[in-house]
């Protein structure tokens, strides 16, 4: 019968207005909460009998919109990217200091140029004398001190990147556990929609830590993979797993090789047990632990290179001196004979020769290597790129130098070994090569030897000479370990006394350290990312410096600006999401009035129903 | 308890507003410090300018201390010139002028006054400052010279300035008083010099000269060179003269004129024409050794001292002190040897063979040098100490031939203190030093406006104008307010409160 259809269709538009209106109290009670989605009532229509339609609550709808949300998704993670990255740009440039400080590296470095020249206007000055030994102090210190602070924010990387793995392991693991209660079924109720807020927000939290896709598929599972196609996380999660170091130093390096890496590497593991390393892949391209990975292996070490560098070439600024070769002849052949005996591990030889009648000249670079696991030396030994760098162990005296270099060299010059020095001839009259020049540089490493270089910096309490082994180059982590030579300290005055029979006003020497200091020119290695591979950069040392520090300075600035611009994007897509999927009060209130109008009708309904059953009774 | 996502809403505009409250801070720093920023990052696209400027700066700055410094140095080296030169002016006119009369003792008043004066013109080269000997060449920490009591007395074991004089005295005169030199007669009219073989002692002959005719004169030659006068066959006249030079050992020479006479005995500087050529020769043979030794105890004792100051004065490190060789009395020697262990060392300074200019040089600039050394052992400087030394070291009799000694080493004294034409004069250093302080006035003028210039230039790219900042200031505090106030607005328009 019509009227008990219109009750019952009555009843059920009271539940479904019921149903509404608790909807609208969670969607007030959950305006703040993070991550929830706005939810509302979709409501279908039924046949309610005798021509009438009934309605049924059909399902709960999450208002989402989910291309919105995977733009977000990419977003956020380039956003906590970019944050991190000017949070530890930021970090780095308190390193070199204030500009406007006395403290700052390169006010040290000015300082100590300033006391080498008051040195060489008073010599005989003790206090012009402590006065460059202090200023050296301070900044060998400076060097140091700066060195380990970089290492300390590249082990707050280690640590971080630890942390974000953890977080990621947590968010997978939840995801995993979601996609399970989740899988197979559409979102009904309210508990369903529930757990697919938690799942998105684990996704967001997992897209903040790096760069991933989700695939939800039609049984409303949601698949992550990495931007490079790696799966994270699907009915079970893989776990990330990253062995942290306790302790970083500049010889702490990333190595695809886990024996040699000085670092944790980042792998993921399946259940099944295979793993991949993520970071030889390069499967994170951004997000938090793609900046955390970029910091501790790119950026800190080029900082701790350009450090390096500058504490390297200072040191055999003030130790090189030059030994020249003298014009040796045999027969037709010509060349020069070359004093090697007091080469130091890795100390240099430069051989320039033309062929003929090309007139083409090569450069040839000799070094000295005492381990023989460093041989052969790679091009990029040197910094001249257009050199040929052969590596030479001195232990069978010069005959067997003459032999390696001739070895490793070829072609039509000569060399051996003359009383003593090391010569190298040409081919005489066949005339197919000419020898240009044969010099060495070779590092004292003694205060008093009657050169003007000396042994002002060493690397600890051993001299510093540049040399390579198969661990690496002595520069590395150099500005770690630079020191003010301990000899020198306890004996001031060999700062001007560089032999015998030189007096106390001798400016030669202060002179000779601030022609060093100021004007001479040095080519810098392209890791520092100071110049490049092909043209090194080419200056004095405080010209270097002040590239290193308006490097830094410029990619300190464009980190951070990036950062905001960053911010901006990910901001306005919150606030879209916000727009779209966000609670809106009014909104709620204006549905809230409906929904009690509604309300209201259908118990008028309800109300003309039992009058109407009343009237029928009272006939 | 932290309560995360309330208010997550407004998360846009509450970053907006924290981002507004950060710059206003900023913007307060900046007024605060007068400077844009505390790192590279924050100084904009002129960081690498503001590194090289700063760099330049501290360059600039410390070049203009260290330029006061040499200065400084300057200044008191021409100080104490100007002082060396006065005195010894005045030194050079007491010399000239001063009368032989004893002052009760084996001295005149005015070379009892000359180890004052010496005093003085060692002191003067004694200038230092801060430690630092500004007449030492580059061994800048050793006093340049010795005290006058050493120089003159001798300072232990090591002989001084009197002692050499003394035993240069006793090999140029030799024990007979004849500045090494024998007379003889080789034939029955001629007479003979015959040198002694001692190269740097005593007479040297020149040669002889004479108006009598019919004489002949021989040599000097030979080694020992000797020298022979032939009065031959007939006698001179009367008024007839013969001249005897002869090089001393200061390098000035000396003559002696024997004039012909019939009086008997003959007086001094005369010999009398006898009977016969012989016997004139006889006579001529008297006068000339009377004549050589009054020569020997003037003008050969005047040269001896002046000659035995040389040895001593010429000495520095690498010059050793020359002594007459031997052993007392020194009649006999033939030979100066190295004596810088018996004798004290004059002048202790650098003693290197170049200018004394260039032993000191100042780097004053990037690029531009001053030199400005001086020793206490240059020409000038020397010869003055040396001739007030020797005046100072001499002593005298009283007798009518030192009177005669006296004078002539006046002469050779005054002379060596007036300085010769092509010898170095202490205005010729100080012209040089004048050089030196002109470049380093120039290069402070420049550097002076460099820094001025550079500073403003610096100033301009980190600084941060307090009129632009409050201006900025005060707009973002207006768009703070309006933000604020909007922000609030909105979230009192709310349908709840109209329900």
């Amino acid at each position: 019968m019509g009227i008990s259809a219109a009750l019952n269709t009555s009843l059920a538009g009271l539940q479904a207005t019921q149903t509404g209106l608790s909807l609208i109290a969670s969607n007030v009670a959950n305006a703040q909460t993070p991550g929830y989605v706005r939810r509302t009532a979709q409501l279908v229509e039924t046949n309610g009998g005798y021509g009438a339609s009934s309605v049924r609550v059909d399902g709960i709808n999450r208002e989402i919109d989910q291309y919105l949300q995977r733009q977000f998704r990419v977003e956020s993670a380039g956003g906590s990217y970019a944050n991190l990255r000017a949070q530890f740009y930021s970090r780095l440039q308190s390193i070199y200091g204030d500009p406007n400080s006395n403290s700052g590296l390169e006010a040290v470095f000015s300082d100590f140029t300033n006391a080498v020249q008051s040195l060489a206007t008073s010599p005989d000055s003790t206090a012009a004398r402590s006065g460059v030994l202090n200023s050296a102090q301070t900044l060998a210190q400076t060097l140091s001190l700066s060195s380990s602070r970089i290492q300390s924010l590249r082990l707050d990387a280690e640590s971080g990147l630890a942390d974000a793995v953890k977080s990621a392991n947590e968010a997978m693991q939840k995801i995993a556990d979601i996609n399970n209660q989740l899988g197979g079924r559409e979102i009904t109720t309210a508990s369903d929609a529930a757990l697919a807020d938690q799942r998105d927000a684990y996704i967001d939290q997992l897209s903040q830590l790096m760069d991933i896709r989700t695939v939800t598929d039609d049984q409303n599972r949601v698949t992550v993979f990495t931007n490079t196609g790696v799966q994270l996380v699907g009915m079970s999660a893989n776990k990330l797993a990253f062995n942290a170091q306790g302790s970083i130093s500049a010889d702490s390096l990333w190595n695809a090789d886990p024996s040699k890496s000085g670092v944790g590497t980042l792998t993921l593991v399946t259940p099944s047990g295979s793993s991949t390393d993520l970071i030889a892949t390069k499967a994170i391209k951004s997000g938090t632990i793609a900046a955390y990975i970029d910091m501790r292996d790119n950026v800190l070490v080029q900082a701790q290179d350009q450090l390096d560098s500058l504490a390297a070439t200072m040191a055999q600024a003030l130790s090189g001196t030059t030994v020249s070769s003298a014009a040796a002849a045999s027969g037709a052949q010509s060349g020069f004979d070359l004093d090697i005996s007091g080469l130091q591990n890795g100390d240099r030889i430069s051989l320039t020769y033309t062929d003929q009648p090309s007139g083409t000249q090569h450069r040839v670079t000799i070094v000295r290597v005492d381990d023989p696991s460093a041989l052969p030396l790679p091009a990029t030994a040197t910094t001249d790129p257009n050199d040929q760098v052969i590596g030479v162990n001195f232990a069978g005296g010069v005959a067997s130098v003459a032999t390696q270099i001739g070895a490793a060299l070829g072609g039509a010059l000569q060399f051996s070994a003359a009383s003593g020095k090391l010569r190298v001839l040409d081919d005489g009259a066949a005339n197919t090569v000419d020898v240009d020049s044969f010099s060495a540089t070779r590092t004292t490493t003694t205060l008093a030897d009657g050169t003007t270089a000396f042994a002002l910096f060493t690397d600890g309490a051993a001299p510093f000479t540049g040399a390579i082994t198969g661990n690496g180059s002595q520069t590395r982590g150099f500005a770690s370990r630079i020191t003010v030579n301990a000899a020198l300290l306890n004996d001031p005055a060999s700062l001007v006394l560089y032999g015998a029979g030189v007096t106390d006003g001798d400016a030669t020497r202060p002179t000779f350290m601030l022609d060093q200091l100021t004007s001479a020119t040095f080519a810098f290695p392209a890791q520092t990312g100071i110049g490049g591979v092909n043209s090194p950069y080419v200056g004095g040392l405080s010209d270097y410096l002040r590239q290193v520090l308006s490097m830094q300075g410029a990619s300190a600035a464009s980190a951070s600006s990036l950062a905001d611009g960053q911010q901006v994007v990910v901001n306005a897509l919150q606030q879209r999401l916000n727009d779209a999927s966000g609670v809106n009060i009014d909104q709620e209130m204006a549905r809230l009035i409906s929904l009690q109008t509604a309300y209201g009708a259908n118990a008028r309904v309800m109300t003309a129903v039992r009058d109407m059953l009343e009237s029928l009774m009272r006939m | 308890m932290a309560v995360t996502g309330v208010g997550s809403a407004m998360l846009p505009t509450l970053q907006a507003l924290s981002g507004m409250r950060n710059q206003l801070d900023d913007l307060q720093k900046q007024l605060a410090s007068g400077l844009k920023s505390d790192t590279y990052a924050g100084l904009g696209l002129d960081r690498g300018l503001t590194v090289g400027l700063r760099s330049q700066l501290a360059a600039i700055q410390g070049y203009q201390q260290s330029n006061t410094l040499v200065g400084v140095r300057l200044e008191l080296m021409q100080t104490a010139l100007t002082e060396f030169d006065s005195v010894s002016q005045q030194a050079r006119g007491t010399i000239a002028q001063s009368q032989f009369t004893l002052n009760g003792g084996s001295q005149t008043t005015a070379q009892v006054n000359a180890v004052n004066v010496l005093d003085q013109l060692l002191g003067t080269l004694n200038t230092s400052v801060d430690g630092r000997y500004l007449f030492s060449g580059n061994d800048v920490t050793q006093p340049p010279v010795d005290t006058a009591d050493h120089i003159l007395n001798g300072d232990g074991t090591k002989a001084g300035l009197k002692q050499l004089i003394a035993e240069r005295k006793q090999a140029d005169l030799g024990g007979d008083g004849l500045g090494r030199l024998s007379v003889g007669a080789p034939g029955a009219t001629s007479v003979s010099l015959t040198e002694d073989a001692a190269p740097p002692f005593g007479f040297k002959l020149a040669g002889a000269t004479t108006t009598m005719a019919g004489a002949t004169v021989s040599g000097p030659t030979g080694s020992p060179a000797s020298l022979t006068f032939d009065i031959g066959a007939t006698n001179p006249s009367e008024g007839d003269t013969v001249k005897f030079s002869f090089n001393l050992p200061d390098g000035t020479t000396a003559d002696l004129t024997l004039t012909a006479t019939t009086a008997s005995p003959p007086g001094f500087g005369q010999f009398t024409i006898g009977a016969t050529p012989g016997d004139t020769a006889t006579s001529l043979k008297a006068a000339l050794t009377a004549g050589l030794q009054n020569l020997g105890s003037t003008q050969l004792a005047a040269a001896s001292a002046v000659a035995a100051g040389n040895d001593f004065f010429s000495a520095d490190a690498d010059h050793p002190p020359q002594r007459v060789g031997g052993s007392p009395p020194f009649y006999g020697a033939t030979t100066l040897v190295d004596g810088s262990a018996t004798t004290v060392q004059w002048y202790k300074g650098d003693a290197a063979a170049n200018d004394p200019r260039t032993s000191v040089t100042a780097r004053i600039d990037d690029s531009v040098s001053v030199a400005y050394g001086a020793r206490a052992n240059e020409e000038a400087l020397r010869k003055a100490v040396q001739s007030v030394a020797v005046f100072a070291a001499t002593s005298y009799s009283g007798s009518t031939t030192d009177q005669v000694a006296y004078n002539a080493l006046q002469q050779r004294l005054s002379a060596t203190l007036s300085g010769g034409q092509n010898q170095q004069k202490i205005s010729d250093i100080g012209g040089q030093l004048a050089t030196a302080q002109v470049a380093l006035q120039n290069t402070k003028d420049r550097q002076d406006q460099t820094n001025t210039t550079l500073g403003n230039l610096l100033q301009n790219v980190q600084g941060a104008p307090s009129e632009q900042v409050a201006m900025q200031l005060l707009t973002l505090q207006t768009s703070l307010q309006a933000t604020m106030q909007t922000t609030a607005m909105l979230l009192k328009t709310s349908l709840v409160n109209y329900l």
